[in-house]
């Protein structure tokens, strides 16, 4: 099994990737300035990020491989895994689907504290009715940073920590199908975030997420940090995609059949289908966006054959799928931790399977409610406000089978499934108000305003976020081999919970006033609410410092070691030892029964993990 | 419920097979994107021929780039793909496999110059309308991978020593001829559309 990548002459590093992506920024920026059609940089500054990160993955040892291949020379990966041991195997290109797990984990929540920080200044500046705090154009550019850093983040919250560090665990493998992918999938989301970040030397961008031309045509610098970031997630959404989708048709354990595949990896599953297909729609509309803007075609001008409608279908096309690609792995953990706290089968598995894959299908048909105020033609509205009804229904099927898992259960009310509570009633009521949104009138009323603001928040924030937690207090003590303090997990809970509540819910108050959003100022009449939301998004933050706290405390200070299976739970991932072993597996289980057979008289357990060696197909 | 198995003379074959069979799904899958990132580009050239805002979808004066010249880049694409996909399918170390590779190898290299000299005699410029601007776009996203492609296949003929290829290192080469076919198809729906419907 490949461990590592082969290292070349020099020392393959991120140091040594930022030290080659600086001069790969400014040569691109000279090409730029020497090629380019215009006097406005855009060429050099998008030439640079592109430079600087093709330098960087070179430093950190991507170019190894091919290019060895290229001149012939003999690939051999390392192998051993005494060589990717110790810290600095974080540090470095990892092939071990274990150690990138743990890469992205610590990246993503270093971005969720950047996106935090941003949205604490957001909040600061809605202090006052008028914008003396933050003005107008600084305000819109942090609107933006926050939200596409968020956007990044949430990408990848689930699926990169967690579906990179479980699934070959759940399904019985030793590996992934594709290491250097995973690791790609990885690596260029630093660059990613850098850049994006970068954004704030040219005075950020205009445009929040949605990037709308002809904004995005005419704005700054900051605009090629958005188009170039954002590609790079849509690299990172792909190869994620191929690389996921692979390992679970290809490496499952033999007896792994598809109706025993654990709740999680279907939700990682057909999230991959999404970010695989939709990534690319996307990865198209900011090529033509960067050629718009550096070349002067003319996609998007509406005077010269082009037309702003063109991105926002292609935008939404992949916006929309992207909404659930935020979701559909949140839903996957609810589903997967209820049953073991519940101590019950779950309730409808093959129905949440069809939730799942039904959520992924109508979420391809619904792109254009984002239009319905832009000015489309108003034959094509009731098709799509009916789609978009209609995503209600496996979402609701996906709800059901969570609440019939839950029905009569004597349920250990551990600090996961708290987050796992919390989750399905936030989540329902984010899900509720997108009902409403889908119906063409109220969209048209409010489309704008702080009330689709709060129907977002609650669905990502109080639905994946409060998911993530679960999962981070649920599958941490197998990744770190630390258990984290239920006391302080607790009290985490039911601040975030009452905070995060009290942030989001006036907001739907506040908008039903006709707040607009991404706008610093305000009616002078609506100051209370907007001090009430701004305290409490304080205190939101403040839980989230507590989560990081325990995280320090409970690893560093107490260090309490994680057993193998702390919650008794049934699935592959908790029957290996914690740590896990370099190979997952001494020899590849041979799976006899379901994960979630509990209470089940004479159920067999779920695995032979003394079974075959060698590697074998599906299951 | 019966477990299906299969052996193998070593563990070592199995994870060959294994990684053989991963390569062609990991390829289809690669595959499934690839139509999505041209599709996109497809509905741009039918959305702004469809609305030919301010009557600029082409210019007065602009017309398609020469069609035999199209031809000539389309027909070595395909060649490019036919030749390696005839070549990987012959068994390793053969002379056939030897011979075609590096013919296709050379076919690539060819299309990407014929194209890239192209892309430089358009005959209109990026700002006329948007003809040109997805002409551009298109052809430059489909020749860029098509670039990257064939270096990949520059690193198969590399890698297909004297003592012929392994089946450690022909495993992608199988697969790979299908990404070679797809991009020299989708190089015939480009020409239909820019060369003849546009």
């Amino acid at each position: 099994m490949v461990v590592s990548e082969r290292r070349l002459a020099i020392p393959n590093n991120p140091i040594t990737g930022i030290l080659l992506a600086i001069p790969g920024y400014f040569a691109g920026v000279w090409l730029g300035t020497l090629f380019g059609l215009n006097d406005d940089q855009n060429t050099g500054v998008i030439l640079g990020y592109l430079l600087a990160t093709v330098a960087f993955l070179a430093g950190v040892g991507f170019l190894n491989y091919p290019l060895e291949r290229l001149f012939g020379w003999r690939v051999t990966p390392i192998t051993d895994p005494a060589e990717n041991a110790g810290v600095g195997r974080f540090f470095r290109l990892s092939l071990d689907h274990k150690v990138i797990g743990i890469q992205y984990l610590v990246t993503i929540l270093l971005m969720l504290l950047l996106g935090g920080i941003g949205a604490m200044l957001i909040r600061t500046s809605l202090l006052v009715p008028d914008s003396t705090i933050t003005p107008a154009g600084q305000y819109i550019a942090l609107i933006g940073l926050h939200s596409v850093m968020m956007i990044f983040i949430t990408s990848a919250v689930i699926v990169g920590p967690f579906g990179n560090y479980l699934v070959p665990l759940m399904i019985g493998a030793r590996r992934m199908a594709f290491p250097r992918l995973e690791a790609l999938s990885f690596w260029v989301v630093p660059p990613a975030a850098i850049i994006l970040a970068a954004a704030t030397f040219w005075g950020g961008f205009p445009t929040g997420w949605t990037g709308y031309p002809p904004l995005s045509e005419q704005a700054g610098q900051g605009m090629d940090s958005y188009i170039v970031g954002f590609a790079l997630i849509a690299v990172a959404l792909v190869t994620s995609g191929v690389n996921m989708l692979a390992t679970v048709i290809g490496l499952r354990a033999p007896g792994m059949t598809w109706s025993r595949l654990p709740i999680f990896v279907w939700g990682i599953f057909t999230t991959s289908i999404l970010g695989l297909l939709a990534a690319p729609v996307l990865a198209a509309a900011l090529i033509m966006l960067a050629m718009d803007r550096t070349l002067n075609t003319t996609f998007y001008v509406a005077s010269n054959g082009g037309s702003n409608y063109l991105w926002e279908n292609l935008f939404w096309f992949f916006g929309h799928p992207e909404v659930y690609i935020f979701i559909l792995p949140a839903f996957g953990i609810i589903m997967e931790i209820v049953p073991h706290f519940a101590r019950k089968p779950l309730w409808g598995y093959r129905t949440g399977v069809v939730g799942l894959f039904g959520v992924a299908l109508l979420s391809w048909f619904v792109w254009q409610h984002h239009l319905f105020v832009s000015g489309i033609a108003p034959v094509l509205r009731p098709f799509y406000m009916l789609s978009t009804e209609l995503i209600s229904i496996p979402t609701g099927i996906i709800f059901l089978v969570t609440l019939g898992t839950l029905w009569r259960a004597r349920v250990w009310f551990s600090v996961p499934m708290l987050f796992c509570l919390g989750f399905l009633f936030n989540f329902l009521i984010g899900g509720i108000s997108g009902v409403y949104l889908s119906d063409v009138p109220t969209d048209v009323t409010l489309h704008g305003s702080y009330f689709s603001m709060a129907h977002f928040h609650y669905t990502i924030m109080g639905g994946e976020i409060f998911a993530l937690m679960a999962a981070a207090y649920y599958w941490l003590p197998k990744m770190t081999g630390k258990m984290l303090s239920p006391t302080l997990g607790r009290i985490h809970f039911w601040w975030m919970f009452i905070a995060f509540n009290s942030t989001f819910f006036p907001l739907f108050i506040v908008g039903l006033l006709n707040m607009p959003r991404r706008v610093s100022s305000y009616d002078p009449s609506l100051v209370g609410l907007n001090r009430w939301v701004t305290i409490s998004a304080y205190l939101l933050f403040g839980s989230m410092v507590l989560f990081a706290g325990n995280l320090i405390y409970s690893w560093f200070f107490v260090s309490r070691p994680a057993l193998a299976n702390p919650w008794h739970a049934r699935s592959l991932e908790w029957q290996v030892p914690t740590p896990v072993p370099a190979r997952n597996f001494d020899r590849v289980p041979v799976v006899v029964g379901g994960p979630y057979d509990y209470g089940i008289p004479n159920a067999r357990p779920v695995a032979d993990l003394g079974g075959m060696v060698g590697a074998t197909g599906g299951g | 419920m019966a477990v299906r198995t299969q052996t193998y003379d070593s563990a070592a074959d199995a994870e060959v097979v294994l990684d053989i069979r991963l390569v062609a799904v990991g390829t289809w899958l690669f595959l499934g994107a690839e139509i999505f990132f041209f599709a996109a580009w497809w509905f741009a050239f039918f959305y702004l021929r469809a609305l030919n805002n301010d009557q600029a979808w082409k210019a007065q004066g602009i017309g398609a780039p020469s069609k035999g010249y199209g031809a000539v880049v389309l027909v070595l694409a395909l060649l490019t793909a036919g030749a390696y996909w005839v070549g990987s399918r012959t068994p390793s170390g053969t002379i056939l496999f030897r011979l075609l590779t590096p013919v296709a190898l050379v076919l690539g290299i060819g299309t990407c110059l014929f194209q890239g000299y192209e892309m430089w005699h358009l005959g209109f410029g990026m700002t006329d309308g948007g003809y040109p601007s997805v002409f551009s776009g298109l052809t430059g996203s489909w020749v860029v991978q098509f670039a990257l492609a064939t270096a990949w296949l520059g690193s198969i003929v590399t890698q297909a020593g004297p003592a012929g290829d392994t089946i450690a290192r022909r495993k992608p080469a199988g697969s790979f001829a299908w990404i070679l076919l797809f991009l020299a198809l989708i190089g015939v729906i480009n020409y239909i559309l820019l060369y003849l419907v546009g």
